[in-house]
């Protein structure tokens, strides 16, 4: 064995795998804690294999930026490790995000909350700015809830540095809801500002509570987004009929946006409008941002920790213990519960390696 | 001074006439006693009626000598050399056309005779020429480069309507005016339907509010009905089933009856989501009062920005490898928001930060705490 392998095994050893709490195209995410100290984490299991050239890009992303961003609201990387042919991300556990909430009826927001948030995402966008990193995949369900209350922007497998001079870089990057008219126009060359405009998104969004400009096809977007705040002329975005993609989409007028956020304060209206400007250029920064009249009105943002949580936080606030008990006796149990059962159903593993202990009919 | 409040208060104020509780005239807006066969509109527009014509009790007519005293119905308008004449003087000079004023000689017409407004002349003639010329020089802050040319725009503006108002250079200043309509009868037109467009949305505005109120003054209409008619049909049963007679007796009917009413109101007040999402705000807000006090918004957390950059950014670089950025001769990168300034501030900045630190100066804590967020290495 090697000194890398050594290595490799003696970071293995420090984070224990629990239960699998979700799967993506890419991954699949289990909780786990760190063996010395019990702290909660997530671990998540990057597929390999079923890419020809080896790791999927978004894995080697998320690693490459994670390692080095550590902010008070971006998920923090704790450790890199691999298991046989996969690759383990150990992260910080969170056990909600912002979706979840924004779906939850039963919760109310406050204008303060939303300020709150509002501050938190700005706060995490900068950070990432600040280092020449774009998120490109900011929404809701990115933006995780810790359970103190800070969210914490998560899921860099879209990110990528900017500021480098002249190269092309993709169009198809954000979730189309919230995706800004210039990556939808295939702009090849933009900035900062497509994360801003996700975050007016979502800004709007939390006022609202349903998605603001949900748009069923990239077509289709260009118009919800042109009939909400107009089709922008030369004047309002100049040079936009140049792009790659550009094709005219009829003519809407200038809604303003008063008529749908009636409830909202001039500040409100106005920092959501700033979002969501047409010219990339005057969008607002997120440090602007942060120095908007809106987050020092009154109401003062909500302390995070009185911010609205939802029941699944809730409950999993509960300890762990009664579930963790039954996969803690080392390495070999682990295995064969994994081969005895589907991931997801730890339960039924459980009742069934308890009948282990008596003789079966079958054996 | 009590004139003065009078006057705030949107009353006609009469000179040298104490006001007191028995005056004759019962409403604060005069009648229009027109002695002519011509109405005369004009004079300040105000749809609320809050600012009236001008008349007092010493009106007379400088050219008939006629005055309130004996022509109860003197009505004096003003003509657009700022001269007053009774209606009928005015009838009486100008029906067969253009005639010169009998005071200076200038050519009036019949028609731009206006009421007066205010008491003195000198306020109606500035605010008429005050308009006029708001409505050519409408030139707005964003239309300068610099806050300095506006400025000294709106002091030639300034300059041109002192001119007008006390007459001084008449024939130059006349002509400056058309100078400048030529040269700027686009833009003009242009800020012109910006200021319509604007009053446009206020309208719009002001009208969504209205509607919205209409519909709540509705819903709450029809709510109050609706608890109306559910007391009614409850009163309805309670007689229903004493005739059915069902029970043993009557109390427990009307008991049993009561109950189930309240139960299904209690239900269908459940349902209504405007109410349940009321008590849930109410009760976080009064949570939120209990709990931890709210701070003031801090923009950031950090001390990133306390640092002075070590580095001045040039306005350009030598830097052939941005080069079609910079061109863009397709205009394709402009619109996307791509901005080279910022490469180049990357790669300035990159180059100097830590140069003012010590080697393994910069790395004190074990497990790199942030320090600005560059490179943090987990100790493993």
């Amino acid at each position: 064995m090697d000194a890398v392998e050594k290595a490799n095994t003696e970071r293995q050893k420090r984070w224990v795998k629990d239960q699998k709490v979700g799967e993506g195209t890419y991954a699949v995410v289990y909780r786990g804690r760190e063996a010395s100290t019990n702290r909660k984490v997530a671990i998540k299991k990057i597929k390999v294999g079923q890419f020809k050239d080896g790791l999927d890009m978004s894995a080697i992303r998320e690693v490459k930026y994670l390692r080095e961003l550590r902010h008070q609201n971006v998920i923090e990387l704790l450790d890199v490790f691999s298991s046989k042919t996969n690759l383990n991300l150990v992260l910080e556990f969170l056990d909600s995000d912002l979706e979840m909430i924004i779906k939850d009826r039963s919760l109310v927001f406050l204008p303060a909350d939303i300020k709150s948030w509002m501050a938190m995402t700005f706060r995490g966008l900068e950070f990432c700015h600040r280092n020449w990193i774009l998120h490109r995949d900011l929404k809701p369900n990115n933006l995780l809830i810790a359970s103190d209350g800070q969210l914490k922007i998560a899921d860099f497998g879209l990110a990528r540095d900017f500021a480098d001079p002249g190269y092309k870089m993709t169009c198809q990057v954000i979730t189309r809801w919230y995706r800004p008219p210039e990556l939808l126009f295939g702009s090849r060359y933009y900035s900062t500002a497509v994360d801003v405009w996700s975050v007016g998104c979502i800004f709007a969004e939390l006022m609202l509570r349903t998605p603001y400009l949900a748009g069923e096809s990239d077509m289709d977007q260009l118009k919800t987004i042109f009939r909400a705040l107009g089709t922008p002329t030369e004047q309002d975005w100049p040079g936009h009929t140049k792009l790659p993609d550009y094709v005219p989409i009829g003519q809407f007028p200038k809604t303003p946006l008063r008529d749908l956020f009636t409830a909202a304060s001039a500040d409100t209206i106005n920092l959501l409008s700033q979002c969501l400007l047409y010219e990339p250029r005057k969008r607002i920064t997120a440090k602007d941002a942060l120095n908007h009249a809106y987050f020092f009105a009154l109401p003062y943002p909500s302390h995070p920790s009185k911010l609205p949580k939802c029941a699944a936080q809730l409950t999993a606030a509960l300890p762990l213990e009664e579930l963790d008990g039954n996969t803690l006796n080392g390495k070999t149990n682990n295995r064969l519960k994994r081969k005895l059962s589907s991931p997801n159903e730890t339960r039924s593993a459980i009742a069934r390696r308890l009948d282990f202990t008596k003789p079966t009919p079958g054996s | 001074m009590a004139n003065r409040m009078n006057w705030l208060q949107g009353k006609t104020v009469r000179k040298n006439t104490p006001t007191n509780a028995s005056h004759s005239r019962s409403s604060s807006t005069p009648q229009v006693h027109s002695t002519s066969s011509t109405i005369f509109g004009g004079g300040v527009k105000d749809p609320s009626g809050r600012i009236t014509e001008y008349s007092s009790e010493d009106d007379q007519c400088p050219v008939c000598k006629s005055d309130k005293y004996l022509e109860k119905k003197l009505r004096l308008l003003v003509s657009s050399c700022y001269h007053k004449m009774c209606e009928s003087c005015i009838d009486r000079l100008f029906t067969l056309g253009p005639a010169p004023c009998p005071i200076c000689n200038k050519v009036l017409r019949k028609l731009a005779f206006t009421p007066q407004t205010f008491e003195d002349l000198g306020v109606e003639k500035e605010i008429a020429i005050r308009r006029r010329i708001a409505k050519e020089f409408n030139k707005r802050v964003e239309d300068f480069t610099t806050l300095r040319e506006f400025n000294d725009y709106l002091e030639d503006v300034e300059d041109i309507t002192f001119n007008l108002i006390n007459d001084v250079d008449p024939v130059g200043t006349e002509t400056r005016i058309a100078a400048y309509r030529e040269a700027n009868a686009a833009l003009t037109l242009l800020n012109t339907q910006r200021e319509e467009a604007y009053i446009l949305s206020l309208r719009q505005a002001e009208d969504m509010q209205r509607k919205e109120k209409e519909a709540r003054a509705e819903e709450l209409r029809r709510e109050e009905e609706e608890e109306r008619e559910e007391k009614e049909s409850g009163k309805r049963e309670i007689i229903e089933r004493l005739e059915r007679a069902e029970g043993t007796d009557a109390v427990s009917v009307v008991r049993r009856t009561k109950r189930e009413r309240a139960e299904r109101e209690a239900s269908r007040k459940g349902v209504a989501p405007g109410g349940s999402a009321q008590a849930l705000l109410r009760a976080r807000l009064a949570a939120a009062a209990a709990t931890t006090k709210d701070t003031p918004h801090i923009p950031f957390q950090d001390d990133y920005y306390a640092y002075d950059d070590m580095f001045v950014l040039q306005p350009i670089y030598v830097d052939p490898t941005s080069e079609a950025v910079r061109k863009d001769r397709e205009g394709i990168m402009r619109a996307g928001g791509y901005r080279v300034e910022e490469a180049w501030e990357r790669a300035v900045r990159s180059a100097v930060a830590g140069l003012d630190l010590w080697p393994l100066d910069a790395i004190p804590h074990p497990l790199g705490v942030d320090q600005g967020g560059d490179i943090i290495m987990s100790a493993a």
